[in-house]
């Protein structure tokens, strides 16, 4: 009986943990050495790269605990049963169900030939290495490397990538999906919406969109379909109304009660149960204007969170200026060209706009909604920074 | 063949016969090689083994629902428990075995001085053990102005139940499992066999304490009774209770059934001697591998 449950054993940041670890840096390193020698990347990337691969180094244990982003523990014990055992340990949800997004996660993260699955971190070596195959491939489509090597240097990315959870995964799943739509992959665009679908339903939803648009409206065509694509949205929202209203009542509701915090000191749905009861009719949503006109106000805050006042450790400036570097970053795309004429651009960006509409009228916690905002935003970024380049060279 | 050729094969395997052939295939990582050996043998000489330490109970006088009630309805359409608060055996145990009272059972027997102290089962020493603080601890206390606790208590066992043992159930299973790691087993069978039975026990006197409670209190009540109706129900509930008190008081186990006692794992879950050999090879692989690459490629990299 001794093996009928699975202990996971962390290694919590001794010798053995470093050794494992710089294990999996080696062989990730090795990768890139081997490329460089291939001329499939240059000196500044290999560089970079080496660098970004260290980073799961420095983050668990040596920066911060592993236990600051807890969930790390529950993805990487998922991963070593299903290696040991082959089958899952079935982690339950806030609601009693199990959770499939954790043994997507460690399904589709644990087929990266590593050296070993030992710790915590080693997934996170796993979204190092896809995250270096998305670059790989991202970066065919542009003539200046480096270029492309700036959008990948973003911290949050390398955070993200750098520790054991599904956001890396989420996001370069996006990246692939709007990248091949553009491309008019719809096939591949579509097959890439079922793992979207398990990891994250909202990003599922605000791309399930953009392939509409683009698949049955052809709204990336002219602003004339782009005109009959927000108007149907638009017919199609009002007929729909309450149900809309009810999922972003329920979805508001939940946010907000999971962020409660009461006069005791009581936190989370614990303390909503017993002082939240004013709390959903306060946050209702009684009609789609009402909820357009919230959206509005809180979009901004949205866009530049965490604010000042909010700031309540070290990654909070720092997330806080990687939020205006990136909005920069997208105005500067826009701009650059003309790119804002571009009526691809225009619907790439307004279902950005809507997609972020929907996480401002949810807005709850700080930290949960920066990592939200980032792995929506991202792919839009470099969504955005491909047009640009294909842009010009259709403009030569 | 278009693909073939913008791949460019035959250039791509010559670049990378000569990768193998410049950085890998050489003397240095033979080197290399043979270091990893002695830093793993190293590194497997001051490790200690851990073991697993683990037990298998089971719950004790379990009911299994006979029909699909509303919580189960509730489940079965939208995935959420409606009944998820009411705690079973196995809730009731954890809750136990983490409680002060508990630990404070198994102070006053002296487990205290064995996790903290020397072992010697004398009270006046196991409630006077000193307790070290570090540095930084003893500069913050001083800082802040707040005491440190000078001896441990019971909270220190407290949190060292807490922290090493896990209580492990799978869902819709009966059986429960309580796993720790340890580097005594032998020590760690002791204490985990001494939790269990002293959690019981902890349990059943509760209990019984509880029902006594409800005895005397249903007593007066039966005094000053004047429905024969009410009076009726009150004796049915001092019966339950007596009945109750029956049931507790014997050496059988209250709220798990132990099917497999406290044992250890025959090996240790960690050091894991393969896995060590193999990462320190790769690492100084890879090492040597980079040292002749940067070597040969400096002028270009910088």
């Amino acid at each position: 009986m001794v093996n009928e449950y699975f202990s996971l054993h962390t290694y919590g940041g001794t010798l053995e943990y470093y050794l494992f670890e710089l294990a999996n840096f080696s062989a990730l390193a090795f990768f890139a050495v081997f490329l460089y020698k291939l001329n499939y990347i240059n000196s500044n990337s290999l560089l970079a790269w080496l660098a970004i691969f260290f980073a799961p180094l420095i983050f668990n244990y040596f920066l911060f605990s592993p236990f600051l982003f807890g969930d790390q523990f529950r993805y990487a014990a998922e991963v070593m049963y299903q290696k040991s055992s082959g089958s899952s340990l079935d982690f339950l949800s806030a609601s009693g169900v199990v959770e499939p997004a954790i043994q997507l996660t460690a399904k589709m993260l644990g087929v990266i030939p590593l050296p070993n699955y030992m710790t915590v971190t080693s997934l996170a070596f796993a979204n190092m290495f896809l995250l270096f195959v998305i670059f790989l491939w991202f970066k065919r489509f542009f003539r200046n490397e480096n270029e492309v090597l700036l959008y990948f240097l973003i911290p949050s990315l390398i955070l993200y990538a750098s520790l054991s959870l599904r956001d890396s995964l989420i996001t370069m799943l996006s990246i692939l999906f709007i990248i091949n739509l553009i491309r008019d992959r719809y096939f591949f665009a579509a097959v890439l919406l079922y793992p979207l679908f398990i990891l994250k339903i909202q990003m599922f939803a605000f791309l399930s969109l953009y392939l509409i648009a683009r698949l049955f409206f052809r709204a990336h065509k002219n602003y004339g379909l782009f005109i009959f694509f927000v108007s149907g949205m638009m017919i199609g929202g009002f007929i729909m109304e309450e149900q809309i209203l009810a999922v972003l009542n329920l979805y508001r509701l939940a946010f907000a009660a999971e962020n409660f915090v009461a006069f005791d000191g009581s936190i989370s749905y614990l303390a909503y149960n017993v002082y939240g009861g004013g709390l959903a009719e306060a946050l209702k949503l009684s009609s789609l204007g009402d909820a357009f006109f919230k959206a509005i106000l809180a979009l901004p805050i949205f866009f530049i969170m965490p604010l000042p006042w909010n700031w309540s450790n070290i990654f909070y400036p720092l997330q806080s200026f990687e939020s205006w570097l990136l909005i920069y970053l997208y105005v500067r795309l826009a701009m650059k060209q003309n790119l804002y004429k571009n009526s691809e651009f225009i619907l790439l960006t307004f279902i950005l706009l809507i997609g972020s509409s929907i996480y401002a009228l949810l807005l709850a916690n700080e930290g949960t909604f920066v990592r939200y905002r980032f792995s929506l935003f991202y792919p839009f970024l470099l969504g955005a920074f491909y047009l640009s380049s294909s842009h010009r060279f259709l403009k030569k | 063949m278009s693909i073939l050729k913008k791949i460019n094969l035959k250039e791509k395997f010559s670049l990378s016969r000569e990768f193998f052939n410049e950085l890998v295939f050489v003397k240095r990582s033979l080197h290399a090689f043979g270091a990893s050996l002695l830093l793993s043998f190293f590194i497997v000489q001051i490790s200690s083994p851990s073991f697993s330490v683990t037990s298998t109970l089971r719950e004790a006088d379990v009911s299994s629902p006979t029909s699909m009630d509303m919580g189960s309805a509730a489940t079965a359409l939208f995935g959420v428990s409606v009944n998820a608060d009411k705690s079973g055996p196995t809730d009731e145990f954890r809750s136990a075995m983490n409680s002060y009272f508990l630990a404070q059972r198994m102070w006053n027997k002296g487990w205290g001085s064995k996790i903290f102290g020397s072992g010697d089962m004398n009270e006046e020493y196991f409630n006077k053990i000193p307790k070290r603080h570090t540095i930084s601890d003893r500069v913050g206390a001083f800082i802040s102005g707040y005491d440190l606790y000078d001896y441990f208590s019971a909270y220190d066992l407290q949190g060292y139940i807490q922290s090493t043992i896990a209580v492990r159930q799978r869902i819709g299973e009966t059986n429960v499992l309580l796993s720790t790691q340890t580097e005594s087993k032998d020590f760690a069978i002791e204490f985990m066999n001494a939790v269990i039975l002293e959690t019981d026990q902890y349990t059943k006197e509760r209990l019984i304490l509880k029902s006594n409670e409800i005895i005397s209190a249903t007593y007066s009540q039966l005094a000053v009774s004047k429905n024969s109706m009410i009076a009726a129900a009150l004796a049915t509930t001092i019966n339950s209770e007596y009945f109750k008190i029956a049931n507790l008081e014997n050496d059988l186990p209250h709220l798990l059934d132990v099917i497999d006692p406290p044992h250890s794992s025959e090996y240790p879950i960690a050091p894991k001697v393969s896995a060590i050999f193999f990462s320190s090879a790769i690492i100084f692989l890879f090492a040597s591998i980079l040292f002749s690459f940067i070597q040969k490629n400096k002028e270009d990299l910088w």
